[in-house]
């Protein structure tokens, strides 16, 4: 048990270092990038003229603040970490004076809830096919499928989002055209509002399980590939064990490498999952960057991104506890089973 | 050499990948040349369909979407292969120095590695890109190649720690040769088909970065890209209005060369390390 509590230690101090390192890059880029982007936030709204004199020192005078130029270096990060301990992301200039962290909160919600589903389905999926194509290999199935699952894991889910929404929207009605839920209805636990918002999440959810299934299969046809080539499944089979149970065996094996994969694969698939936000206007994150970028809201972008960030470091966390859990080898050294 | 390249051509899937790859260069890089219409001129009517003057169709500038598509592949892949070089480069350079000097340099290098690799590659170009005004093809392909590395550091790092252990590289010291000469003489060289290998499939990382890049609207702000004409086609509500020509072309291409580099790989891949065939 000792050991265990030795290892989570080390993953948390690692976790932790990445996420100050990360702190610092957010914090650096405004402040070293030439021609001050705030500057340039501060003369675009003077010049687009769509706020008034007082919302302009307003804002100006927030901004300063919040991002602290003049002080010193030092200073200004022990106050930037100093404010995000308490919770404050600072406020939005684009939905001013609106604080990042409670819109953050409101949108939050609708990316996990098509990515972590999304992921979950095409990680399973994807590893049951790429174990198929595998034993099946030099077959016509492994033949017909390598190709198909090739080609998936490069399509950008939203472009297979534009796709299926031209084909299941568009051209057959299928489906609605976006968003997570009717514009007439209004978020509720009723049966009627739970039926609308799973129509809206269909394709959205396709979309991203479609095109990821791709990649998981390939990592899991090469490593079951490789594993049927090991020693221990030609003494199995030399021994006369089924060959069920040997593939049992073989899957065990070759799924860990694919639990790590899925540990280093969130963050690509979040970035993708987002950009397929855009595609379907559903209201998550993704919208919120856009919106943000569009608007060169950086308190928004930077606040968006922090909560992103955290999101991801306790998924990885938990991959590594999922990881410990599942690996004999692990679990035997470190829980002492 | 020759008979290594004979052996090459020999397999199907490299054949396949190759033809693919090599045609879509040939078809961007010739076409651009010999297609009269001038990639971001306005030139006809808006929002047409394909048609014989206009083989792709227009968008909602009227310009020649065929135009688009072939400038667009080309500064794609070149947005690609500077990117992978980038990336190649700083991988090859830690891992290296991870691998064979070892101790405390390889702990530092491979933590910093291990954090980058941690952090969301795309999530940390979004940032980046996010502070510049100005993105030229250098900056994203800079800012793209500048977090795809981790992966190859890793793995340059286990090899040279394998080749360390082998013979002739007890004689090259033993010979007192110089780090940089072993190096570049012994160990570079045994590792040539893997940062080949790693070339392609970072060069396939880097375009559909590039697009993804440019779909949040952060990809290059003059010029046109398989990633710009998406983001065109996404903001201007291309799909919502039925216009598939307009989405559907550089999709379908960017997917056909990273899949068809992805290929190159796998084959390579099953070429040097005869295990995964699977015999």
């Amino acid at each position: 048990m000792n050991q265990f509590i030795r290892f989570l230690a080390r993953r948390i101090a690692f976790q932790i270092t990445t996420f100050i390192i990360f702190l610092l890059v957010i914090f650096a880029l405004p402040r070293v990038i030439p021609g001050n982007p705030l500057a340039v936030i501060l003369n675009r709204i003077y010049q687009e003229a769509r706020a008034t004199p007082e919302l302009v020192r307003t804002v100006e005078k927030m901004l300063m603040k919040e991002f602290g130029f003049g002080k010193p270096m030092h200073i200004q990060f022990y106050e930037f970490v100093g404010r995000l301990l308490k919770g404050d992301l600072g406020t939005s200039i684009a939905f001013y004076p609106r604080k990042v962290a409670d819109l953050v909160i409101v949108y939050l919600p609708w990316s996990l809830g098509l990515l972590i589903p999304a992921t979950m389905v095409s990680w399973i999926v994807g590893n049951l096919l790429g174990a198929l194509a595998a034993y099946k290999r030099k077959t016509t199935v492994d033949n017909a499928l390598l190709p198909v699952f090739l080609t998936l894991s490069q399509t950008p889910y939203y472009w297979l989002a534009m796709i299926l929404l031209y084909v299941f929207a568009v051209t057959f009605r299928i489906f609605p055209l976006g968003g997570a839920y009717s514009r007439l209805m209004f978020p509720s636990l009723t049966v009627r509002f739970v039926l609308d918002m799973l129509r809206h999440y269909v394709l959205p959810f396709s979309s991203i399980v479609i095109a990821a299934i791709g990649g998981w299969a390939i990592g899991m046809r090469s490593m079951v590939i490789y594993e049927l080539g090991a020693d221990y499944v030609s003494y199995a089979d030399s021994l006369g064990l089924p060959d069920s149970k040997v593939l049992r065996y073989v899957f065990r094996n070759s799924m860990l490498p694919q639990v790590t994969g899925l540990a280093l694969n969130l963050g690509l698939m979040l970035g993708g999952s987002l950009i397929t936000e855009l595609v379907f206007s559903y209201p998550g994150t993704g919208y919120l960057i856009f919106r943000a970028l569009s608007t060169l809201d950086y308190p928004m972008i930077q606040g968006t991104f922090i909560f992103l960030i955290s999101t991801l470091l306790i998924a990885n966390f938990i991959v590594d506890l999922i990881y410990v859990y599942i690996d004999p080898r692990v679990r035997t050294s470190y829980v002492g089973e | 050499m020759p008979q290594l390249i004979k052996d090459l051509l020999r397999i199907k899937k490299l054949d396949a990948s190759l033809a693919i790859f090599i045609g879509i260069i040939l078809t961007s890089v010739l076409g651009s040349m010999l297609y009269a219409t001038k990639p971001l001129a306005i030139v006809g009517p808006a929002e047409q369909p394909p048609s014989v003057e206009f083989p792709l169709g227009t968008d909602s500038w009227g310009r020649d979407l065929l135009a688009l598509l072939l400038a667009g592949t080309k500064n794609s892949l070149r947005i690609g292969v500077t990117a992978a070089l980038i990336s190649l480069t700083i991988g090859l350079v830690i891992g290296v120095t991870a691998g064979f000097k070892g101790g405390i340099i390889d702990s530092a290098l491979m933590l910093v590695t291990d954090v980058v690799l941690v952090l969301p590659s795309i999530l940390i170009m979004m940032l980046v890109a996010a502070y510049l005004r100005e993105r030229n093809p250098f900056y994203v392909s800079l800012i793209i190649g500048a977090t795809g590395w981790p992966w190859v550091a890793r793995a340059i790092r286990s090899q040279i720690m394998s080749l360390k252990s082998r013979e002739f590289m007890y004689l090259s010291k033993m010979a007192g040769l110089k780090d940089v000469r072993i190096i570049i003489e012994d160990l570079l060289p045994n590792m040539a088909s893997y940062i080949a290998m790693a070339f392609v499939l970072l060069m396939s990382g880097a375009m559909i970065a590039e697009a993804g890049l440019s779909m949040i609207g952060l990809g290059v702000t003059k010029g046109v890209s398989l990633g710009i004409i998406l983001y065109w086609a996404q903001i201007l509500e291309s799909v919502r209005r039925g216009m598939w020509w307009w989405f559907g072309p550089p999709g379908a291409v960017l997917v056909a060369l990273a899949a068809s580099l992805l290929l190159m790989s796998t084959a390579l891949d099953e070429y040097f390390s005869p295990r995964l065939k699977g015999g």
